[in-house]
């Protein structure tokens, strides 16, 4: 009784939101459904309720009162999972005030309004995960959301998703002041080296054991860094070039945390021992030379960086890149199988791989019954360049279509 | 002893025609025949098995039952898509540098800046591209004239197919100019060589009034420009925003120009113009851009070869290196295909049109009968982002073959072996 006044009390309350509102249950036919769990669907059919997959596969009846979309013969598969992208926030994506700062945290800069959130779902992308930016060894919390929601709070699927660690030469960039001219900033900033880079991330894990062998809990930064230590937060570390993914992994054995590393421009050259000790790789943006990369260190680029790790069995996640504009996930993925990268790995590495890598593959990543309705809906083959997204749609609901 | 003489002379040239034959490399085979799994034409229907016969690097005949003379090699190609090159209409890439730091330097030539061993040729023999105008850049006003070029030889002279071809003229004011005084500066260069060849004519009546020999030739620094007011010359005229448009179309039109406009992002805005006006449009390289709506604050999507198509502009597309997957030109078509262009349309874009704009259509751009025999064979459909190019034909003469680029070797497989450092700690 007390519901059915709610309810009624609802619906009279908001009579213009009613329209545009879904029916309950909806339902997507489909020429082929790419489950990403399992071998592809042949004219199969998706039950979606409250924004879940509720039924997927073959013969399966449709409810009456279900809204329909008949996609025909298209090509129907999850919505695209971006392990590393461009954040939607306002403003500069670096804190500087300090070298090592494990409490900033990317999700308290989230801006619903953003303008980015719209080209990203264009791009088919459902779940991404953002980070603050890389001037700091130790930069801050990573968040996974959806582009998609009022608030902060209802785009977050999963907040202090990663720390993120940064070896590579972008936390030197700018440090080393010019001899014999003063500091150019009054926050004179340390690591100018890159022993001095380690030496620091070694200080703060150190610092962490003693702080936890002394039972303390007073430093917020010292219980961030711990639970890393202690494995409930992964943590990202962006590094290039081969020397520095040795480094990594042995620091990740010295203080045994998860690591997972990401770019990665080198990584072909080290795969098996990346492959070795079951570490996930979240890679950078793609670049054809090394004349492009002027100003990134990783000078030896291998084409097929991504086909050369999956085949020495590591697990890879292509990314649209953090630092890019705007290129296309799914044309990434088609050229990652150009280069040489198995087709059916490609398009793992852009759904399931990554919300694994995220920790969140029981929400996301795969059509299966449970999951979260992100589904796009394509012209063909996701590996043309031809192919167009069409249909885009998250929790359930249309965020996108194709005039 | 003269009879010794001529022996002499023989022998001599004996060995030198020896010597010669052996120094020349692979000698191009006179009469070839591709049988080909798919023929794209681009001037007719695609043909599927059909065959190419080739005579002296030229195109005899095309179709699906062809006879092939019993002394043509044939070139078996089943599994192979077989079309004309790629044509480039417009680069500035490969010059050791692209801009001129005056602004009046019409009399310059690409020709003197290409770079032969530049990694950019290379790269384009192996994306398809047999034929592209390198010009150059867009920031000299009157910047010079280009050349086409084949992405093949270690010499310009070798890569030349054809020399003094466009000038490129560039509506973007650099360093502290403004639009007006660029402009301004342009009219006034123009008034000064209409003043040159007023006296230039004037001088030339006066001496055929004395009945004497005229033998004043054009100051060369003003041929170029002279060239294209006769329309000897096509101006590339770069427009940076939509509102440098109109003001090449009003050069278009006062001096009577063969014209080819080079687009940059914005200029979109300007489409009903440059449709109205007809005109050849090279679009830019980034062709899905974004734009903020000033009333609902969103950003919207725009398709640039979409606009264009729409409104019956014919256009070329070009490429960038530093841009993924903006390198290619069979993606920058497969782009516009996926937005919605014709695909016949597409393919155009990237062969017949450019080779119509800089003028090599009579030889390139297409398989017909009497063109030069320049193909690329694919592993698969040109739009398709797994179709590699197998091998690229130059007139009748194989130039690069996949199997055989240690370059792209290196770039796509694992290194051999990358040795595990001993721990010594």
């Amino acid at each position: 009784m007390k519901a059915y006044v709610i309810l009624l009390s609802f619906l009279l309350l908001m009579p213009a939101s009613a329209k545009d509102e879904q029916p309950e249950i909806m339902a997507i036919k489909a020429g082929k459904i790419l489950t990403m769990s399992g071998s592809p669907i042949t004219d199969g059919v998706i039950l979606i309720k409250d924004g879940k997959i509720t039924d997927i596969g073959t013969g399966i009846e449709i409810p009456e009162k279900a809204s329909v979309i008949d996609a025909g013969k298209k090509v129907v598969m999850p919505g695209l999972v971006d392990a590393s992208a461009a954040p939607p926030v306002r403003g500069d994506l670096n804190e500087e005030y300090k070298e090592i700062t494990p409490t900033i945290r990317i999700s308290t800069a989230l801006d619903p309004q953003s303008k980015v959130l719209k080209r990203i779902v264009q791009t088919g992308i459902t779940t991404l995960y953002i980070s603050p930016g890389w001037r700091n060894v130790i930069a801050g919390l990573g968040a996974v959301i959806k582009p998609t929601g009022k608030t902060p709070k209802e785009m977050i699927i999963k907040e202090d998703a990663a720390l993120t660690l940064v070896m590579s030469e972008d936390s030197l960039y700018g440090n080393q002041i010019p001899r014999s001219q003063p500091p150019r900033n009054f926050y004179f900033r340390r690591p100018t080296t890159r022993m001095a880079i380690i030496w620091m991330l070694r200080k703060s894990f150190f610092d962490t054991q003693e702080y936890v062998k002394a039972g303390e809990k007073d430093d917020p930064d010292l219980e961030i860094l711990a639970s890393a230590l202690d494995d409930k937060i992964p943590v990202r570390l962006n590094v290039r070039r081969a020397i520095n993914i040795r480094t990594a992994l042995k620091l990740a054995e010295e203080y045994d945390f998860q690591l997972i590393l990401d770019e990665c421009t080198e990584g072909y050259k080290v795969a098996e021992e990346i492959a070795e000790k079951k570490i996930s790789v979240v890679l950078g943006p793609f670049y054809y030379y090394p004349r492009n990369l002027s100003q990134y260190e990783g000078r030896e680029v291998n084409w097929n960086n991504a086909g050369i790790l999956t085949k020495a069995g590591v697990k890879v996640a292509l990314t649209s890149g953090a630092q890019a504009q705007s290129i296309d996930l799914l044309t990434a993925t088609a050229f990652a199988v150009r280069h040489g990268m198995p087709k059916d790995e490609a398009l793992k590495a852009v759904t399931i791989t990554p919300a694994e890598i995220l920790g969140v593959a029981d929400k996301v990543g795969t059509l299966e019954k449970g999951k979260d309705a992100d589904i796009l809906i394509l012209s063909g083959d996701p590996l043309k360049v031809t192919t167009r997204i069409e249909k885009v749609i998250l929790n359930g609901k249309t965020v996108y279509k194709a005039e | 002893m003269k009879s010794k003489f001529y022996i002499a002379l023989i022998a001599t040239f004996l060995t030198a025609y020896v010597i010669n034959a052996s120094a020349r490399a692979a000698p191009v085979r006179k009469k070839l025949a591709i049988k080909a799994g798919s023929i794209i034409t681009i001037s007719g229907a695609d043909i599927k098995n059909g065959t190419i016969l080739i005579e002296d690097g030229i195109v005899k005949a095309v179709g699906k039952n062809i006879e092939i003379p019993w002394d043509a090699f044939v070139i078996e190609a089943k599994d192979r898509v077989v079309m004309p090159g790629f044509v480039l209409a417009h680069t500035s890439s490969g010059l050791d540098r692209a801009n001129e730091n005056v602004p009046e330097v019409p009399f310059l030539s690409t020709f003197d800046s290409i770079d032969p061993v530049s990694f950019y040729f290379e790269d384009s023999l192996r994306d398809g591209v047999v034929a592209m105008l390198v010009l150059p850049g867009n920031s000299t006003l009157l910047g010079g004239t280009g050349t086409v070029v084949k992405p093949h030889g270690l010499t310009v002279e070798d890569m030349l197919i054809k020399p003094y071809t466009g000038l490129k003229i560039s509506l973007q004011p650099t360093g502290n100019t403004s639009r007006m005084g660029h402009m301004q500066r342009f009219r006034r260069y123009i008034s000064d060589l209409k003043d040159y060849l007023e006296e230039y004519e004037q001088r030339k009546a006066d001496v055929k009034e004395e009945n004497k020999p005229f033998d004043e030739e054009i100051d060369i620094r003003k041929q170029p420009m002279v060239d294209l007011l006769n329309k000897k010359l096509t101006a590339f005229i770069y427009c940076d925003i939509a509102a440098d448009v109109p003001k090449a179309i009003e050069i278009h039109e006062t001096y009577k120009l063969n014209t080819v406009l080079v687009l940059g992002p914005d200029c979109y805005k300007a489409v009903g113009l440059i449709a109205q006006k007809k005109l050849p449009v090279i679009l830019p390289p980034q062709l899905v851009v974004w734009e903020t709506n000033e009333e609902t604050n969103e950003e919207e999507m725009k398709v640039i070869p979409m606009i264009f198509d729409k409104a019956g502009v014919r256009f070329a597309f070009q490429t960038e290196t530093s841009q993924y997957g903006s390198r290619y030109l069979w993606y920058q078509a497969a782009t516009a295909v996926r937005y919605g262009m014709k695909r016949e349309e597409a393919l155009k874009s990237i062969t017949l049109y450019p080779a119509q704009f800089i003028g090599v259509d009579d030889r390139l751009g297409s398989i017909q009968a009497g063109k030069e025999a320049t193909f690329i064979l694919l592993t698969s459909d040109p739009l398709d982002a797994q179709a590699w190019v197998d091998k690229v034909m130059i007139a009748g003469e194989i130039v690069y073959e996949k199997e055989k680029d240690q370059r792209l070797k290196k770039l796509i497989e694992k290194p051999e072996e990358v040795q595990k450092p001993k721990d010594t700690d």
